[in-house]
């Protein structure tokens, strides 16, 4: 089967979410590279602002390893944000087209388009990083069905290019 | 299959981005394959040329510590291939995606011939930065390689593909509201 003459486009909104991925990523990119000793002075000082939360003991030698390591989780969770938001965006942007190009049917389309949109947010939702219970909330309620909507839109764009194939 | 008489088409960029982003995609491949292949020569090379500039990198002639400062300046240079070669791989892609785009919604002539020049020329330059760096660590050192790299590609190459992304993001949002 040979693709010829015009590929149809999925719908702006979808476009948009997927672009608006791309731009947050490079941007966070940018970001991460260029403010990188303010990006750890901000979270170093949120931590000491917090320090119930983070368990801090008093004892300075025991209180900078915590710190340090929720400096590293913040940085961590920044690089997360540009690597995903990035291959997220563009997974969004080719399986929607590849979606509106070869799923006849309007509904499939449109739960398609639904499920792959949601996915495509997943890489905002990365953004939620945080230690222990903020890891757990994040994984739970963002990243978990998130995640669950983009798989499940690929398997059914799948679905749908074997079936039209047979 | 043939999609005739499509609502809404995808419009295809001009000839020579679609090259561009290519000749991007298969630099990355080459660049890959080529640190697989020439790890040890490439290591070598970079141990030899920082070894003869001991200054640059502040060897003291002490075994332990100069073995410990060449350590990190060649993990940096191979990072600096492998963020070449994954950042050529995806702005190639992201290139291909975003000018369809460009080429598709942008209405003025100008607009759309400015943003898919920024996006193709910042995303197929970006990565070239990292190449730069890498090559220039075992002359320059660490920070004075990343600087250079940074005011040289980095800055200037990535903000055009920043500009253009958020640019086009504006557009879009403005054909949504205006629709």
């Amino acid at each position: 089967m040979i693709l010829s003459g015009p590929v149809r486009r999925p719908p702006l909104a979808v476009v948009l979410v997927a672009i608006s991925m791309l731009a947050l990523g490079e941007t966070a990119g940018a970001v991460m590279s260029r403010l990188k000793p303010e990006i750890q002075r901000y979270a170093a000082a949120r931590v000491t602002a917090n320090a119930g939360a983070h368990g801090f003991s008093g004892s300075a030698e025991y209180d900078d390893e915590v710190r340090d390591r929720a400096i590293f989780a913040a940085e961590a969770g920044l690089s997360f944000f540009h690597v995903h938001a990035e291959g997220v965006g563009l997974v969004l942007f080719f399986a929607s087209t590849l979606a509106a190009a070869t799923v006849p049917w309007r509904r499939v389309r449109a739960t398609l388009y639904l499920l792959l949109t949601l996915g495509g947010l997943y890489g905002a939702a990365v953004l939620e990083v945080g230690r222990d219970v903020g890891i757990e909330l994040a994984e739970r309620w963002i990243l978990t069905p998130l995640g669950i909507a983009a798989i499940a839109g690929l398997v059914g764009l799948l679905l749908v290019t074997a079936r039209r194939r047979a | 299959m043939t999609v005739a008489a499509e609502p809404h088409p995808w419009r295809v960029p001009p000839r020579w981005v679609l090259l561009v982003a290519v000749l991007s995609i298969v630099c990355a491949e080459i660049g890959g394959a080529s640190m697989a292949r020439f790890k040890v020569e490439l290591t070598r090379w970079a141990r030899d040329a920082m070894l003869a500039r001991p200054a640059v990198h502040g060897l003291v002639g002490v075994r332990d510590v100069d073995e410990r400062i060449l350590d990190e300046a060649l993990v940096k240079f191979d990072a600096g291939l492998r963020l070449f070669h994954m950042h050529a791989e995806g702005m190639g892609l992201v290139i291909i995606a975003t000018t369809m785009v460009a080429a598709t919604v942008a209405r003025a002539g100008v607009a759309r011939r400015v943003i898919i020049a920024l996006l193709t020329t910042g995303g197929a330059g970006y990565p070239v930065g990292y190449l730069v760096w890498s090559a220039l660590i075992p002359a320059y050192g660490l920070e004075r390689a990343k600087t250079i790299a940074e005011w040289l590609v980095w800055i200037p190459f990535g903000s055009a593909t920043i500009v253009a992304l958020w640019w086009l993001t504006g557009l879009l949002a403005l054909r949504m509201i205006g629709r």
